[in-house]
């Protein structure tokens, strides 16, 4: 009897769960899935049926280049957000609350800005005749202008400055849970600053270096308008390539498969973050 | 005069205008166990902390074996310690926890292994090295914080209220384990605490913290029987306060006038005064004996009793003199006063005047 009792409402209650999760269910199998799935339909049936928009892409050069450019800077990219974002993220831990909280509220505002303004912003700064430019050559570090805009390195500066916030953001959430005494134990026990950091504090944040950095690595593959803006048309990236194939030339089934083997490197990306960081939190 | 093990030299910590030790001067002999008692924010942690390497002194020094420390850096001092929160590394297992000391100190492996086991032999908790500290309890954790402040032999150990955050039973358990871990292994220990009960099972001697000072240094018996001022008094075990004045002095006694006029003559006096100040008696429970009427030897005081508490071995009786302080007696189980005792009663205290010590308030 009580089982019974006991099993009808659950019973009930997983009904309703269902329905309640409907009207999301429909709306991302409207928006998300099959969008997704026409485009992965119009990438093997564009212009003929087959698989010749994928060999296209692998086996071309110009192609390859295009592949090539956007993994380079997304890994670049990456990179140096994470040497920038660490020290950031633990000045921000340690420093005064009074002082934390200004420095947190220029870092949120600036990810709020409109970000073509700040686009627009960087090439003004990057230019021939810009303010870095200039200074490095009044106080005397070069004789001419760096060339800083239309290539990899104007577009790694933009997309640094862009992607930085969501480095800082889970590392900080990572770091803040630090108990700092943990590092005057590591102190203790004979352990020197740099043990103390590359022992005790980096494995502590790895979390969130590895969130942080999956989020920046993808986002950066898949960015459009500071790549376009600060690269030129000779360094293009995979967005510009979709970009490119959809709107001027009007191939839906070569920008179909670009855009899906993007997805696929993606949640590829995700599957071995959730693997291993999932799974080590289940530990412990 | 030999130089001491550990020399704590008129140590001096300022914070802005906040003086939180001033002129801490103690001498710790090798395998000592010393503790620090005082309340929250008497200086007993910042002496700590000075010794850790963790803040530097205003003014002052410490010497181990005659060297001074304070230029050297934390990680190089060769301190162990133990903190009241729970600092073992989250990501390492108990063994590596341990090995931690060793591997910064880049040890051998055989050196290692042979260390880390035999340091978590000593805190029982051999066959635990696979363990995650997550997966452990507040009390296993503390035991494998002590072994691993213990792996690489220092010869001083820092204990900062390292049980404070676990419940009096467990409390206890390891309190016995600190004893027999300290004489097992010689190693010097400084402990701080706030807890009287504690300190006194634990610690060879004590150095009472108030205000930034220490205020007397000694056993635990000696702190008891003899306690030097008012804080001390109150800090260790219950005691009785009677306000009243210096009547006269006679060497280290006074004699005394309570302020229904009674007068007591030939208590030990602490602190130094002349007749007309104003002083309290100090009395422990223990020492107070109940009775119907005034007894022909010693002093004596008419009370009325305001309550009476049964606390299993003993009976707890609170009285109040006739000028409105209040004093406990303790009547052990098998008193025969037990029983008839109650609420209102008009009553005798009595007691040796040499089991009663007067402070002259400042």
């Amino acid at each position: 009897m009580s089982i019974i009792r006991l099993a009808l409402p659950n019973r009930g209650r997983g009904g309703s769960g269902l329905a309640l999760a409907m009207p999301a269910v429909l709306l991302l199998l409207a928006f998300f899935v099959i969008p997704v799935a026409m485009l992965l339909l119009r990438s093997i049936t564009e212009p003929e049926p087959g698989l010749q928009n994928y060999a296209a892409l692998v086996g071309s050069p110009t192609y390859a280049k295009v592949f090539l450019n956007t993994f380079f800077v997304a890994g670049i990219v990456t990179l140096i957000t994470v040497l920038i974002a660490f020290p950031v993220a633990w000045a921000l831990t340690i420093m005064p609350r009074p002082w934390a909280a200004v420095i947190f509220a220029i870092i949120i505002l600036s990810m709020w800005t409109n970000l073509l303004a700040r686009t627009y912003a960087w090439m003004v700064l990057l230019q021939q005749t810009g303010l870095i430019n200039r200074i490095l050559i009044s106080i005397g570090i070069i004789d001419q202008p760096l060339q800083l805009t239309n290539n990899l390195i104007g577009v790694t500066i933009g997309m640094v400055y862009i992607m930085l916030p969501f480095m800082i953001l889970p590392l900080l959430g990572v770091i803040r849970k630090i108990d700092p005494s943990i590092l005057q134990a590591a102190a203790l026990c004979g352990a020197t600053r740099w043990q103390a950091l590359t022992r005790v504090l980096l494995p502590l944040a790895t979390p969130g270096i590895a969130s942080g950095g999956l989020m920046v690595f993808v986002m950066s593959l898949g960015y459009f308008v500071t790549p376009s803006l600060l690269g030129g048309t000779a360094n293009m990236m995979l967005a510009e390539l979709i970009a490119q194939q959809v709107q001027s030339l009007v191939n839906w089934g070569m920008g179909g498969a670009a855009a899906f083997i993007l997805l696929v490197v993606t949640l590829g990306l995700y599957a071995v973050q959730l693997r291993f960081f999932e799974a080590r939190e289940g530990t412990r | 005069m030999t130089t001491p093990f550990l020399h704590i030299n008129g140590l001096r910590k300022v914070y802005g205008n906040v003086v939180a030790t001033d002129h801490v001067e103690l001498a710790i002999s090798k395998g000592e166990f010393m503790t620090f008692l005082g309340p929250s924010g008497s200086g007993k942690s910042t002496t700590l902390y000075i010794l850790a390497g963790f803040q530097d002194p205003t003014a002052g020094d410490i010497l181990l074996q005659g060297r001074s420390l304070l230029s050297t850096p934390s990680h190089k001092r060769n301190i162990g310690m133990v903190f009241q929160r729970y600092t073992l590394f989250p990501h390492l297992s108990v063994g590596e926890n341990v090995a931690f000391p060793l591997r910064v100190r880049r040890a051998g492996k055989d050196e290692i292994d042979r260390k880390v086991k035999k340091a978590l032999k000593l805190v029982r908790l051999d066959g635990f090295e696979d363990r995650m500290p997550a997966n452990m309890s507040g009390g296993q954790q503390q035991r494998v914080a002590l072994a691993r402040a213990l792996v690489y032999d220092p010869p001083v150990l820092l204990m900062d209220e390292p049980l404070s955050a676990l419940d009096k039973k467990l409390r206890e358990e390891i309190q016995f384990e600190i004893r027999r871990i300290h004489q097992e292994t010689g190693v010097t220990i400084l402990y701080v605490t706030h807890d009287q009960e504690e300190a006194l099972r634990l610690s060879d001697r004590i150095a009472i913290f108030n205000k930034g000072k220490i205020e007397q240094v000694g056993t635990g018996p000696e702190l008891y029987a003899n306690p030097a001022t008012h804080f001390v008094a109150d800090f260790i075990g219950d005691s009785a306060f009677l306000g009243g004045e210096l009547a006269a002095i006679a060497d280290d006694r006074a004699t005394l006038r309570f302020a229904d006029g009674e007068v007591l003559a030939g208590v030990p006096l602490h602190g130094t005064g002349t007749a007309g100040d104003k002083a309290e008696l100090m009395l422990r429970p223990e020492r107070i004996e109940l009775a119907a009427g005034p007894g022909r030897e010693g002093a004596t005081l008419p009370v009325v009793v305001e309550d009476v508490t049964f606390l299993g071995n003993n009976s707890t009786v609170t009285a109040r003199t006739g000028w409105g302080d209040a004093l406990t007696v303790r009547l052990n189980f098998g008193h025969p006063m037990i029983g008839s005792v109650a609420r209102g009663d008009r009553l005798h205290v009595q007691w040796q005047p040499k089991d009663a010590h007067v402070f002259v308030k400042p």
